[in-house]
């Protein structure tokens, strides 16, 4: 070699070896002590819009921050939190709530109501996710309590109020969104954006405290979240089906139930035009109630979670299925092709030469549409596909940006997936006043029974009162909008939502998850330990 | 004298700068207002069916859904003109603190990177054209060309696993350590982070400038005062050092500063692979949820960037050109 080519090579290999030599020496990122008590977690994205419950953070489980006035426990039983008390007027259009006199924010300023007045009016004018519209004002009766009046009675309301977290007003500008301080749990300490959040405990909190004083929120990527497990950096990583099934040592695949699910949204009228919103609506095999409830019956669900799934799900009857306003009378028998076939001959449709059903010389035969990002729905679509061939039922399947979902979902089936906490889901997916509203009611179904219902489920006093109705709505004994009944959707599954947590720390019970994953399962990080 | 004519040089690229930066930004306009991505339906997901229509007529108001398109970009404009990038409808801050904000971290990634791509890089194409024909000239060419057409989220990826997570090495990704405050972070820590996402951006971004070098060493070594200089018995690292470093540098440089662009590119898929903190995101949450005033502003601001990149590589070789014609040593 010649001298030149030495000395280069040289002094290349030296500067690899300094960096070597400097990171070799590298001391562990994870917290070595007796008492382990800080975690670091991988489950959120990062709320791009910062921490501010009025533009809508920390909607579903707690806002970490701040606290709320009332909060659902794991059965979703109204309780207290903010609020010592709250009743509702007869009429149901005033909404009058104490709150707790002894409250500081993080910064030491007690919570007043005028905090609380602040936070709706602040959240009423965010145009965000924070929905307010039905808020007509607000009426401050005393240093604690308020009376808020709406303009139409609103029995979900309730979970308004569990899901808007109280900004201080004397701390409020526009950079809250990025030094919240709040009444809750935790105090933000450092905020990296696109990278991690780390939060110590609020001295000044109320409740119960927490295990862990400290807490670090790293925002990766699903694969970057589990090469963190993997590497051993994370207490806890929030990971997607097709690494479910991995080994991490030390660490357990924790799987979460919940109402993320999927299911196919059906058509219900007859192909004609909406004059109105000027589009065109309905299919003429979907709108007959004998193929859709066919189907409901002949699909195998436990199967689709098994093959699609690969297990970690449960199967879906409706769009809210174990949630307090579930009617659960209304689980089907499924995966009956003899039965799911029966109900079509009576309806009056006979098998053609090909095995596929026809009735008055039209074909069972439908397109089905999925968003051609999302692997799981098309997943779901052939296998759904594949189900209906063997009732002699004929599906197509095809993938299509929501852009041109949005323009066929009133004439084509579409694999959509919902899931809420709040009940009101319900009444914009099956009231017939909402029929071709954007994505809402886009089947255009219509029951007068099941409006009549929903609409008193609204106007309900109580939540028990509130939950009946909505039950009925479903199912009253003679019809509903479940698959006893009108059957307008066929639901699916109920995705799991998949965590690995290490095998020291216990997350005590869950409630059952809403649509997102990540921060719905911080909801009772109080009650978190670790068990040497 | 040179000076004169670099100055004059600068000052009409920068009116053809001021054109361009004008062309591209309705360009811009026009396909974001073009774009089918409904900001309303990126924005609520699946929360779409809890909330009411009039409180997403609101937020179609926001995001200036049925503003007529003439009317906002003109405001745009006014706005621009005033030094006033307007604020960001994702991420509801202000467009000019965010791109500082991310910007300053991506630059220190980019420029590390861009630096030892031109060190690593110059190295190489050295080696290679000092030594065409032999075994260490084909290896690095074949090593250029692999890499040219090598994904580079796949490199990423790549180093990730073996230095992360196998020899635990590197940390995992982000900027810096894990639950550690930033009073505590040091600059080794620092260090230890933004390595390897620079090291994947050098791996690749060397093998222009490393191709280039080559071939403009093969051509000097072709050159009479080269054949001169041997025939009086120089030769190996005298040689280069006397001849064929001073008459390659410049070149190489300003070519390299030429790659500015896809430096920018480049950055953001690594910083996706790392999760390290800088504009990457950003763009990518701005295109899909149409966050007009951030894409606008991101786009001006890699046009600039782009631009004096280019610029600077055009005034070295300008003022190697006009040397050179000068007769004037390099």
């Amino acid at each position: 070699m010649r001298a030149y080519h030495q000395s280069l090579l040289m002094s290349m290999l030296i500067a690899a070896c300094f960096f070597l030599a400097a990171c070799t020496s590298q001391s562990s990122d994870l917290e070595t002590g007796t008492k382990k008590d800080s975690l670091v977690l991988a489950i959120g994205s990062e709320p791009e819009d910062g921490f501010d419950p009025t533009t809508g953070w920390g909607r579903y489980g707690s806002p970490l921050f701040q606290s709320t006035l009332l909060t659902l426990d794991r059965n979703f039983n109204v309780q207290h939190d903010l609020a010592v008390d709250y009743n509702v007027s007869d009429d149901g259009l005033e909404w009058t709530v104490k709150i707790r006199d002894d409250v500081k924010f993080s910064d030491g300023e007690p919570l007043t109501i005028d905090d609380v007045i602040f936070t709706f009016e602040t959240a009423k004018n965010s145009q965000s996710v924070v929905d307010l519209q039905n808020l007509k004002k607000m009426e401050k009766l005393d240093s604690h309590t308020v009376k808020f009046i709406l303009e139409k009675p609103q029995s979900t309301f309730l979970y308004t109020l569990t899901m808007l977290g109280i900004v201080p007003k004397h701390a409020y500008s526009e950079n809250y969104r990025e030094n919240p301080v709040g009444s809750g749990p935790y105090k933000l300490v450092q905020w990296d954006k696109g990278q991690q959040l780390i939060v110590e405990e609020n001295p000044y909190y109320y409740g119960k405290k927490s295990y862990f004083k400290k807490l670090t929120f790293l925002f990766l990527s699903e694969d970057a979240a589990f090469l963190a497990a993997k590497a051993g950096q994370v207490d806890m990583a929030a990971v997607p089906v097709n690494l479910a099934k991995e080994k991490i040592p030390g660490m357990k695949l924790i799987a979460l139930d919940s109402v993320d699910n999927r299911g196919i949204m059906m058509p219900f009228v007859k192909p004609r035009y909406d004059s109105e919103k000027g589009v065109a609506i309905g299919h003429e095999v979907t709108s007959d109630p004998a193929i859709r409830k066919a189907l409901n019956i002949a699909i195998d669900r436990e199967k689709l979670v098994e093959d699609v799934l690969e297990g970690f799900g449960t199967p879906a009857y409706s769009v809210a299925d174990n949630l307090p306003w579930w009617n659960e009378d209304t689980i089907i028998e499924d995966g009956d092709a003899e039965a799911a076939e029966k109900i079509l001959m009576d309806a009056g449709w006979t098998k053609n030469a090909e095995g596929i059903f026809e009735k008055k010389g039209i074909k069972a035969s439908f397109a089905l549409v999925y968003p051609a990002s999302d692997q799981t729905r098309q997943s779901l679509a052939i296998a759904f596909k594949q189900m209906a061939k063997k009732i002699g039922i004929e599906v197509k399947t095809e993938g299509k940006s929501w852009n041109e979902i949005e323009k066929v979902m009133h004439t084509t089936p579409v694999v959509m997936g919902w899931g809420s906490h709040d009940p009101i889901e319900m009444y914009h997916l099956y009231h017939s006043k909402y029929r071709g509203q954007g994505y809402s009611n886009a089947n255009y179904y219509s029951n007068k029974k099941v409006d009549q219902y929903m609409d008193q489920a609204i106007h309900a006093a109580t939540q028990e009162e509130a939950n009946e109705y909505w039950k009925k709505a479903q199912w009253d004994g003679e019809t509903g909008f479940s698959a006893l009944g009108d059957a307008p959707w066929i639901w699916l599954v109920n995705l799991q939502h998949l965590y690995f947590v290490n095998e020291h720390l216990n997350i005590g019970g869950q409630k059952i998850q809403p649509h997102g994953h990540g921060w719905p399962v911080t909801e009772f990080i109080a009650d978190w330990t670790w068990d040497e | 004298m040179l000076a004169f004519h670099i100055g004059k040089f600068i000052l009409k690229r920068t009116l053809k700068f001021v054109t361009l930066l004008f062309a591209v930004v309705v360009l811009t306009f026009m396909l974001v207002s073009l774009s089918p991505v409904d900001p309303i339906q990126s924005y609520l997901g699946a929360e779409m069916m809890v909330v009411s229509e009039e409180q997403k007529e609101e937020i179609a108001e926001y995001y200036g859904v049925n503003q007529p398109k003439l009317q906002q970009f003109f405001k745009w404009l006014k706005m621009f003109l005033q030094g006033d990038l307007g604020t960001s409808l994702v991420y509801r801050q202000d467009v000019l603190s965010i791109i500082q904000e991310k910007f300053v971290a991506s630059f220190a990634l980019m420029a590390l990177s861009w630096s030892m791509a031109g060190i690593l890089g110059y190295a190489l194409g050295v080696i290679a054209g000092m030594n065409k024909g032999t075994f260490a000239d084909r290896a690095i060419k074949l090593y250029c060309f692999v890499l040219a057409s090598t994904p580079t989220f796949w490199i990423a990826i790549l180093l990730l696993i073996v230095f992360s997570l196998w020899l635990g090495l590197f940390p995992i990704g982000l900027g810096t350590p894990i639950g550690v405050v930033s009073e505590q972070v040091t600059w080794l820590d620092r260090l230890k982070h933004i390595l390897l996402p620079a090291a994947t951006l050098s791996v690749i971004g060397v093998s222009n400038i490393t191709l280039h070098t080559r071939q403009k060493v093969i051509d000097v070594l072709d050159s009479e005062f080269i054949r001169f200089a041997r025939a009086k018995g120089e030769e190996g690292f005298t040689l280069f050092k006397r001849h064929v470093f001073r008459n390659t540098l410049f070149p190489a440089i300003s070519v390299h500063f030429a790659s500015f662009g896809e430096l920018f590119g480049g950055a953001i898929l690594a910083e996706q692979v790392f999760s390290y903190p800088g504009l990457g995101l950003a763009i990518v949450q701005a295109g899909l949820n149409s966050d007009v005033p951030l894409m606008m502003g991101i786009v001006v601001f890699s046009t600039f960037f782009v631009f004096i990149g280019n610029l600077l590589a055009d005034v070295l070789y300008t003022m190697i050109d006009l040397r050179m014609k000068n007769g004037e040593a390099i």
